[in-house]
């Protein structure tokens, strides 16, 4: 081994160190989470890598003594950077530098893992490889040599089995063994063969003058590979250019060779490395058997069956995340819109505050709570089955099954989940988009999320459909979905051929096999993003909330809604929407405060419009009591989720309740609305922009403001010229 | 012939791939490279994408990529 290969490994390496950093870096499918949190557990903390989206997951925790920090790496196929997270796993090993790298290595597919293994091992770290799913394995009949891959790639391997926590022990040893006696694991050199390594050395001797790699940033070995294969990114990104000339120079003779491919050749060479190395190390059985994945496949996949099983799973997926999460949301919205409302209430007015903080605190700030609350069960709910669906792999055939009905429409076969589940809700729905790997195909999904009809417009509908569509009401409301749908796809179409032109999306995805989900996984997994809303959005959402309040009862002492900055701007508003057929100051109003949640429309409404109608009888219980129903209401919620998962599905659920309070509301909109301004008004419900929770989702799943921008801009476009084309087109053709 | 035409159950053995830049380079660290043994294992039920098995594991891409990768046909093999 040559120690000039490798000028860049940290001088600094004392016989002990206290505090380690170790990346976790391998094939997306390799159990990679799984075995991050086998190790670390509850000590993971989820965050974004710097100035982009992709979560970033990393623990700090004490072992033998020692300051360990984990970093987790985006799965990654190759130190080729093709996707956002490919881009990152490769930067933050390149110039951040742990000081031991542990490769988790699916052993059940060994040559395309250990393709990535080997460009790893070019970073000259030490590297210690977790062989994982090694029961899986052996249960194929597979024999793994591991001492002999240790020795050919001068590398520790250690047999794993992480959904069961086995070998993890004996990893985290041996990772930080490594780092006691870094000398003597620096990985050895692995011979590209003659030809390569003289282009190697000869682009090396220049490099040396590299100012990256004499301040110790850039591996050696690994820019020469590089410069080799031409990989454009990483030469503008490592300011390579100006060895051009060199590499000129040096490959000349390699070029002419290999036909000038040298991306090619470089692919082929770690590829029939890779192969030599598992057919070294690896054992097979004779006859392979048919695998379970197969057996299912051959169902799930299959040509008559596959999409029926599909579209049962979605409907499986949809029915169990709104029908078991509604009653805690129900029950969640009830405990902050009570108790808790009324203790905040008696709590400020013992100490005599001002009725306007009073207001404040309530109808502001923990109205604020609520509105965060309420969206927590159904994204913890959607975040279990995404993770399920991920988890056991059949997410990956859920898009080959869906791709070219979605691709029709310039989206990818997984865009359909996200978009299922906006029908429930579309602030989940936004946060399903993260499986969408490319940032191109995750935007266009979001972006027309909204027109989904989601379980909030509802009650608007049904309000309207049963004021003025009483006896074709079904037709109305599905009439309505249906818009939502024409309407996104044609909005898609139109961002493929606009916003996301001339970017080509492509389909090149691993079908893994099917495994069984451990019930742990899950857990962190779900937890974690559901923490990761509840402070992340719900920050936005507090904000905003207090925001809303401040437009309903400035300026101070205002009476009416009328005279508040919302009504005011609402009478503002009022011509705009005079061509749609509903131009009243209250309309206005009502739709503006539909930006907090679109069921508010109507909750405006009838505030507005029968203002007298909404003081409920203010009940007086003792603390006691409200703790005693908080309880056994959340005893009830759960009866409730029990039975909605055995009952059957339907979409009006939320119509029977919102039934008794709006009998005034109706007659007084049958005086305002004719049934085409209200058709037109509902259309306008429908396609506007969406509640400002599903703006901050879009913020906190992109990080820019951008697409919530784009959202909101064409959103009110649409939905004014569509219900423009309705109310003035229905007046043409004579109806009113 | 490219491994768009291969049917169902018949390998190939890939010979080139027509496509270049990050798609080509994708393509190659997924497996797809030149000599290496593809077999074409399911067809989406509308037809596209495809599943193939390459260096032992499943790998699905539309029938457009497909296009683009020159395979010779593997004859009598059993």
């Amino acid at each position: 081994m040559n120690k000039q290969n490798t000028p860049f490994v940290n001088q600094e390496h004392k016989a002990t160190k206290n505090n380690l950093t170790i990346a976790v870096a391998g094939n997306p499918n390799s159990g990679k989470s799984t075995l991050i949190n086998s190790i670390a557990g509850s000590r993971l903390q989820v965050g974004n890598w710097p100035g982009v989206t992709v979560e970033k997951k990393s623990a700090s925790f004490d072992f033998q003594g020692r300051k360990i920090t984990l970093v987790d790496l985006p799965g990654t196929y190759s130190m080729s950077p093709y996707t956002q997270e490919e881009i990152i796993a490769q930067d933050y090993l390149v110039r951040e530098k742990p000081d031991v790298i542990i490769n988790v290595v699916d052993a059940t597919n060994l040559e395309r893992n250990l393709y990535f293994s080997l460009q790893l091992l070019e970073l000259g770290i030490p590297l210690v490889m977790a062989l994982n799913m090694h029961d899986e394995a052996v249960e194929k009949g597979f024999r793994i040599d591991e001492e002999k891959m240790a020795s050919i790639l001068g590398c520790a391997v250690i047999p794993t089995v992480a959904t069961k926590g086995e070998g993890v022990d004996r990893l985290m040893e041996t990772a930080v063994a490594f780092t006691d006696s870094f000398e003597a694991h620096r990985p050895v050199v692995i011979s590209y063969g003659d030809d390569i390594e003289k282009a190697v050395s000869a682009i090396e001797k220049n490099l040396k003058d590299h100012p990256d790699i004499l301040a110790g940033h850039l591996p050696l070995r690994w820019m020469a590979l590089k410069i080799i294969e031409g990989d454009a990114r990483a030469i503008e990104n490592y300011k390579a250019g100006q060895y051009a000339a060199v590499a000129e120079n040096a490959t000349r003779h390699l070029r002419s060779a290999h036909g000038g491919d040298l991306e090619a050749l470089m692919a082929d060479t770690r590829y029939g490395m890779a192969a030599g190395l598992t057919r070294e190390a690896l054992q097979k059985p004779e006859k392979r058997k048919s695998e379970l994945t197969e057996r299912i496949d051959a169902v799930a996949l299959n040509r008559y069956a596959g999409i029926p099983i599909f579209l049962l799973a979605m409907w499986l997926m949809f029915k169990l995340t709104f029908d078991i999460s509604g009653p805690f949301t129900d029950w969640l919205d009830g405990v902050v819109a009570g108790p808790l409302m009324r203790w905040a209430a008696a709590v400020l007015a013992a100490i005599s505050t001002p009725g306007w903080v009073v207001s404040l605190v309530t109808d502001g700030i923990i109205a604020g709570v609520g509105a965060v609350l309420v969206f927590l069960p159904p994204i913890f709910a959607m975040m279990f089955f995404i993770t399920l669906l991920e988890a056991s792999g059949y997410m990956a055939r859920a898009a080959f099954v869906m791709d070219r009905m979605m691709h029709a429409i310039g989206l990818h076969g997984k865009s359909f989940i996200p978009l299922l589940l906006g029908f429930g809700c579309n602030v989940p729905a936004i946060y399903a988009t993260r499986t969408l790997e490319n940032p191109r195909d995750k935007a266009l999904t979001a972006l027309i999320i909204p027109l989904m009809s989601c379980g909030a417009r509802l009650p608007v509908y049904v309000v309207f459909t049963a004021a003025f569509f009483s006896a074709y009401a079904g037709t109305v409301l599905w009439s309505l979905y249906i818009l939502g749908v024409v309407l996104a796809i044609l909005m898609g179409l139109l961002f493929k051929k606009t916003l996301f032109r001339g970017e080509a999306p492509v389909f090149i995805m691993e079908l893994p096999p099917y495994r069984m989900p451990t019930v742990k996984n899950l857990m962190i997994h779900t937890w974690e993003k559901g923490k990761h809303y509840l402070i992340k959005a719900g920050t936005w959402i507090l904000a905003i909330s207090v925001f809303v309040w401040f437009g309903l009862n400035l300026p101070w002492g205002v009476e009416s809604k009328k005279d508040s900055y919302l009504g005011k701007t609402g009478q503002i508003l009022a011509p705009v929407f005079e061509p749609l057929g509903f131009g009243t100051w209250e309309a206005a109003a009502s739709l503006l405060t539909g930006v907090v949640a679109k069921e508010i429309v109507v909750s405006t409404m009838g505030e507005v419009y029968v203002p007298n109608a909404e003081e409920a009888n203010e009940e007086t219980r003792s603390l006691g009591e409200d703790v005693r129903e908080i309880a056994v209401s959340f005893g009830g919620a759960f009866v409730d989720a029990a039975n909605n998962v055995f009952s059957t599905f339907g979409i009006a659920t939320m119509s029977a309740e919102e039934e008794e309070d709006t009998a005034g509301l109706k007659s007084v909109l049958a005086k305002t609305f004719t049934p085409l301004s209200a058709y037109a008004f509902m259309v306008f419900v429908l396609l506007y922009l969406p509640c400002f929770i599903v703006l901050v989702a879009m913020r906190h799943e992109f990080g820019t403001w951008k697409w919530a921008g784009v959202t909101i801009a064409y959103q009110t476009v649409l939905a004014w010229i569509v219900a423009f084309i309705i109310y003035q087109g229905g007046r043409l053709i004579g109806l009113s | 012939m490219t491994l768009a035409d291969l049917r169902t159950g018949k390998s190939g053995i890939i010979v080139k791939i027509q496509v270049s830049g990050a798609l080509k380079r994708r393509l190659m660290d997924m497996g797809v490279v030149a000599g290496t043994e593809v077999i074409v294992g399911k067809v989406a039920p509308l037809g596209d994408p495809i599943e193939v098995r390459i260096k032992s594991y499943a790998l699905s891409l539309r029938l457009g990529e497909a296009r683009q990768i020159e395979v010779e046909e593997i004859k009598n093999h059993e």
